[in-house]
């Protein structure tokens, strides 16, 4: 079974990958573009690090490693969830009814439609001035705070799917919200900053109404050993219950889907 | 007489992509969100630096606020532009319809550009007066009438120079199918460095004399500066200088990559 959907991907993202060398110069913009983002983001951190000490209280290094953690998340999401993006366009073009009678689950099918080569690329450097960031705050890097680390950013990507099944669902139900995944993207964006800069309000929308909080900032507040268990509890609730949310929102979305345009 | 009729057509443009625009209201409305969040995570970010000290780079916090917001309203005006649909028209054909039409493509696709630029324009003035009487703003208003002159002036300037480099970008679809991507960096690139998003001045010296042999500082960093009475009289002479010096030397690079464009142009798609 593994086996099978490894190859299907491989597939796909052969072919996703021999679109993109054929656009040498689109994809060398974007990709370029990607990069210069990044770096200028930080260029701008380091730049707000000239005139003051601390952010909300966190330290230069702590700061940018809210930013890059925030980039990790996104990239990896966007790299394995592409396919997400398209799904209004294959549901009125058709090529959904096509993939349902295809021998695969529709929502792999889908999600995988599309591997953007360039998330490859950009999340490499991005990993490795994560590394970096981390070795320049001492006093927290540790296995215990790595391995904690690690496992919010897989909790934080379980989010990150849920809510892309969730935006699949509402395009397979209503064939509209083009702009739905673009609204997840730049509340992401509010990720970039540590949660502790936004008021009440906004912070607890952050946790508890679009989980970007224990995407991006719970992560780094583990690496930092910042959080309570009452946190971990959350962000092991969030995950599971937004996922099978998700899941059960797509299974119904399937379910009364009664093709468009084939 | 010709002008007045002129005048109209493209008034009729502007006035067709204005309601072309307002029509499709879920995106309209989802597009303004989006706009939003940007700026309550700036808003955010430059409060929470502000609230350790009373004042930050030189800037103190009416200055910082009116600079956040201010430079939100002004990316709306300025960076608001249809002309990614210069390289679609160009690679799809649809540029032969209009090369037929009694238009001129250059005032055409600025009156496009104008009409997106308002609805921006008047929307993010409702989100940022929404955001300044939410959590208390206040702006510092220039006190001098010869403040907002220049101002405006330098606004009107910045507009023609991002169009005409937008324009030089669309104009690479005579080329190639893929100015996409290029555009993609350019927009990018532009954004950060015409101090979109923070006031070029908290970077280090070197950057921002680097910045300074650039476009970009002038499209929102400067008219920003004049608009805080930043700026001495030196300053906006020199700045009013390297506007018009880029608008000129743009305008002749544009139109040489137009005229040699539309040489070559063989109406493939259409």
């Amino acid at each position: 079974m593994v086996k099978k959907y490894f190859r299907i991907w491989v597939q796909l993202a052969v072919m996703s990958f021999k679109i993109q060398t054929g656009h040498v110069v689109a994809s060398g913009g974007y990709l370029l573009g990607k990069l210069v983002r990044i770096a200028f983001f930080l260029l701008f951190l380091a730049s707000i690090f000239k005139h003051t000490q601390a952010l909300a209280g966190y330290r230069m290094e702590e700061v940018a490693l809210f930013f890059l953690t925030f980039n990790v998340i996104d990239i990896i999401a966007q790299l394995f969830f592409r396919g997400i993006y398209g799904i209004r366009a294959l549901v009125r073009e058709g090529d959904f009814d096509y993939f349902l009678i295809q021998p695969v689950q529709i929502l792999f099918r889908v999600a995988f439609n599309t591997v953007d080569f360039l998330d490859v690329v950009t999340v490499i450097p991005v990993l490795g001035v994560t590394a970096y960031v981390m070795t320049r705050i001492p006093h927290a890097l540790s296995l215990t705070s790595l391995l904690i680390y690690s496992v919010l950013c897989i909790n934080g990507m379980l989010i990150a799917l849920a809510i892309h099944i969730a935006v699949a669902a509402l395009a397979v139900w209503t064939q509209e919200l083009d702009n739905t995944i673009w609204i997840y993207r730049d509340v992401m964006t509010l990720g970039r900053f540590p949660v502790d800069i936004y008021s009440t309000v906004v912070r607890q929308v952050l946790i508890y109404v679009v989980p970007v909080a224990v995407m991006v900032s719970f992560p780094v507040k583990g690496f930092l050993h910042q959080l309570k268990p009452s946190d971990w509890l959350l962000a092991c609730l969030m995950s599971t219950s937004s996922l099978a949310l998700a899941l059960y929102f797509w299974k119904e979305a399937t379910r009364h889907y009664t093709s468009v345009s084939s | 007489m010709e002008g007045i009729s002129s005048f109209r057509k493209y008034w009729f443009i502007y006035w067709l992509y204005w309601q072309e625009g307002l029509q499709q209201r879920a995106s309209f409305l989802m597009e303004r969100f989006r706009s939003l969040v940007v700026l309550l995570s700036f808003y955010s970010l430059w409060s929470a630096l502000l609230a350790q000290k009373g004042s930050f780079a030189n800037y103190d916090r009416p200055q910082m606020m009116t600079y956040v917001l201010g430079s939100s309203i002004l990316r709306s005006l300025v960076f608001a532009s249809r002309t990614s649909e210069i390289a679609g028209d160009i690679n799809h054909g649809r540029l032969s319809a209009y090369l037929l039409k009694p238009v001129n493509y250059f005032t055409y696709t600025f009156s496009r550009d104008l009409s997106e630029k308002s609805i921006n324009l008047f929307s993010s003035i409702i989100e940022v007066a929404i955001l300044s009487w939410v959590f208390g703003i206040h702006f510092q208003w220039p006190t001098h009438v010869s403040s907002w002159c220049f101002f405006l002036a330098s606004l009107a300037f910045a507009v023609t120079l991002y169009f005409l480099l937008c324009f030089i970008v669309g104009c690479w679809g005579f080329w190639t199918a893929e100015s996409g991507g290029p555009r993609f960096l350019l927009e990018l690139f532009l954004e950060f460095s015409a101090g979109a998003f923070f006031p070029l001045d908290i970077l280090p010296l070197s950057i921002q004399t680097a910045l300074k042999t650039l476009p970009s500082p002038y499209l929102i960093f400067f008219p920003m500066r004049i608009f805080l009475e930043r700026a001495p009289m030196t300053e906006i002479v020199q700045g009013f200088r390297v506007q018009f010096f880029w608008i000129i030397g743009l305008a002749v690079l544009a139109r040489w990559f137009w005229v040699r464009g539309v040489d070559m142009y063989g109406a493939e798609g259409s």
